[in-house]
């Protein structure tokens, strides 16, 4: 018996000393170093040749960098489509293999794409996708990339905002994008914003900022979007986008006031692309400016106020209606004119044209 | 005896044992929130309400020296009370034609500017808040604020739309110069503050309002991560009989106590001859100095 309360006891002792260091670390910071003791080996660094015009407008191959996220245990990694150049592509693994890569497929319209390499299932550790629909402003997100080529490194912030929309290099818009004040540099383009359960919650893409280098405003791809896109590219090489063909303009009461409107919130129609879906179901664009406040608004467009049924409050509620559903469905949108009379239209959404310069939705 | 002995011995093991398993659980439970980010979230939820987005139009000498308005500036304000009362900075509405304020329900309201401390950089400005009031901030201490204390600023930093950032307090009682202009007992901190960022808040977990953010030092004029606010216990100065809250009309007793209240000390002010309040005197020099950059 005495042997057993010595033993306890000296187990209980060894349990303490044990876990003494581990206390001294708060529980942030326990939970920063397992994940990214979890999650580096799944973060690639991505070099590729890009052609640039020097001075006398002659091509010259430059290197491009970047990071990518390994999502599938097949070698299939998600980055950025301005990581990726038009020459070959190179990925380096976080144990230091080099593997050549070959483009699945990128969507510019997302900024997102993906490559595959030819490795062993056992060198790959996947970045487990989450849920970025219910994200909260204030929790914690880690950034995993090599900014300026460093090497791995690792950057802890906050969401800063979530729901924002942020332009493409091609001028479509993006949507949802994820807003944090984890450093972002160049670099770090490709690679995964995870939370602090250890899932992926977004790509990181794009910062904002004078100088070219964080001041603490760098934005991530939603990964909702960025699971359905990299369905596609894995599957057929593009992402199809549903078409509405118009461009919107969210409608604040005091805008609808000073435009005489019978309604307070809504998608002001303020631009029309010819032979669109819009155009053929009878949506009319607006055609004269007004001044309101300290803005110019384009009136005398439709208000779209509901799409299929359900009640929109501005150009951002819209496009998630529109986005959720496939190229060919027909959807009914609720309409109040400049004139004030409701009405409802059924548009048949098109294909999004893959090349065209034109904007939302 | 021995009985009891063995169930303590077992005890203890089993102690042990729950023990080894706790400490085993505590770094790989990452399932949920860390207790950090639930305190960000709830603080940010707290004070996302009360920071407000302010768009001034300025006006400058143009040809023929006649004043045409130009630039458009953008920068944040915190609601100090329901009906519209809001500090920002002074350097945000400084020399402003329109200010117009954007409130997170997203109404726009037209504000004008009510008292200021150009010494630091403060200005309280009112909008006309309608039927629905704004929520007021709970002001908290600023010199209760330790170096290493987790801070959140909200503001509108280059005009993006409402945006947290976190950060630590680097340092307390800071003195800047500023093109020859001194703010002295600043907050100073980590949290990314860039232009845009100016008169927002900064708040502590529980969403008080510690400070008022109001410069940064950059070679490059956005964040490196040395922001400075000014502290709010001189918020609390500079808008003296402002901070507390308006009793409201609910009942006619209470009304009628109220203007009871209010002529007795008309009464009593007249009959006493009490000399002016240092207070009000500092608002209505703020005042003047204001009228006096309008004109010029």
């Amino acid at each position: 018996m005495r042997y057993a309360t010595i033993l306890s006891l000296a187990l209980a002792v060894w349990c303490v000393a044990w876990a003494c260091p581990a206390f001294a670390l708060t529980e942030e910071e326990i939970n920063n170093i397992e994940l990214y003791q979890r999650l580096a080996p799944g973060v690639v660094n991505i070099t590729s040749t890009v052609t640039e015009r020097d001075l006398f407008m002659k091509a010259v191959p430059a290197e491009g960098e970047g990071s990518g996220a390994i999502i599938d245990p097949r070698g299939y990694i998600l980055t950025n489509k301005h990581v990726i150049g038009s020459g070959k592509i190179e990925v380096t693994m976080a144990d230091g293999h080099r593997y050549r890569a070959r483009l699945m497929g990128s969507d510019p319209g997302s900024d997102l794409a993906v490559v595959k390499i030819d490795a062993p299932e056992e060198r790959l550790t996947v970045i487990p996708m989450g849920d970025s629909a219910h994200l909260r402003v204030g929790q914690k997100v880690l950034s995993i990339g090599e900014p300026f080529g460093l090497g791995k490194s690792l950057t802890v912030g906050v969401i800063s905002s979530v729901g924002r929309t942020m332009r493409a290099a091609n001028g479509f818009l993006v949507e949802n994008v994820i807003q944090t004040d984890a450093s972002i540099n160049p670099g770090n383009s490709g690679g995964p914003l995870i939370d602090s359960s250890g899932k992926m919650i977004g790509i990181t893409t794009a910062i904002f900022s004078p100088t070219g280098a964080s001041v603490g405003i760098g934005f991530a791809i939603p990964v909702n979007l960025a699971r359905k896109v990299s369905a596609q590219l894995i599957q057929k090489g593009y992402y199809t986008y549903s078409y509405l063909g118009a461009t919107l303009m969210s409608l604040f009461p005091d805008v609808a006031q000073a435009l005489k409107l019978p309604v307070r919130n809504g998608a002001l129609v303020i631009e029309i692309a010819p032979g669109g879906p819009a155009e053929r179901a009878g949506l009319k664009s607006g055609n004269r400016k007004e001044r309101i406040g300290n803005d110019v608004v384009i009136s005398g467009g439709d208000v779209i106020v509901s799409v299929n049924g359900v009640r929109v409050d501005g150009a951002d509620a819209v496009l998630r209606e529109i986005h959720r559903l496939h190229p060919g469905d027909r959807v009914r949108l609720g309409i109040v004119r400049s004139d004030g009379i409701s009405k409802i239209v059924s548009v048949t959404l098109g294909e999004r044209p893959r090349d065209t310069k034109t904007e939302q939705p | 005896m021995l009985i009891r002995l063995r169930f303590f011995t077992k005890c203890s093991g089993i102690a042990a044992l729950i023990l080894f398993a706790c400490i085993g659980i505590v770094p790989t439970n990452a399932s949920a929130f860390t207790a950090e980010e639930i305190a960000t979230m709830r603080a940010y939820e707290k004070v996302a309400p009360s920071v407000v987005n302010i768009t001034t139009r300025l006006c400058e000498p143009g040809y023929f020296f006649c004043p045409v308005p130009t630039m458009k500036g953008a920068g944040s304000g915190v609601v100090l009370r329901g009906d519209g009362l809001i500090i920002t900075n002074y350097h945000v509405v400084y020399g402003a034609r329109d200010i117009q304020v954007t409130i997170p329900d997203g109404r726009r309201l037209k504000a004008r500017v009510i008292s200021s401390d150009p010494d630091y950089d403060l200005t309280v400005i009112k909008v006309n808040a309608g039927k629905k009031p704004l929520k007021a901030i709970r002001l908290g201490d600023s010199d209760a604020l330790k170096i290493g204390q987790r801070v959140l600023a909200v503001g509108n930093p280059f005009g993006l739309g409402e945006t947290l950032t976190a950060g630590v307090v680097s340092m307390t009682g800071r003195t800047v110069k500023d093109k020859g202009k001194v703010l002295r007992d600043l907050i100073q901190t980590d949290a990314a503050i860039n232009p845009g960022n100016s008169g927002g808040a900064l708040v502590d977990l529980s969403g008080d309002l510690v400070g008022i953010c109001t410069a940064i030092l950059s070679p490059t004029g956005a964040s490196v991560r040395v922001g400075f606010a000014t502290p709010v216990n001189r918020v609390k100065a500079v808008a003296p009989g402002l901070m507390a809250p308006r009793p409201r009309n609910t009942g006619l007793i209470f009304v009628i106590l109220l203007t009871l209240l209010v002529l007795g000390s008309i009464f009593v002010r007249r009959r006493t001859d009490a000399g002016s309040d240092d207070a009000l005197q500092l608002s209505r020099e703020g005042e003047k100095e204001q009228c006096a950059t309008r004109q010029s």
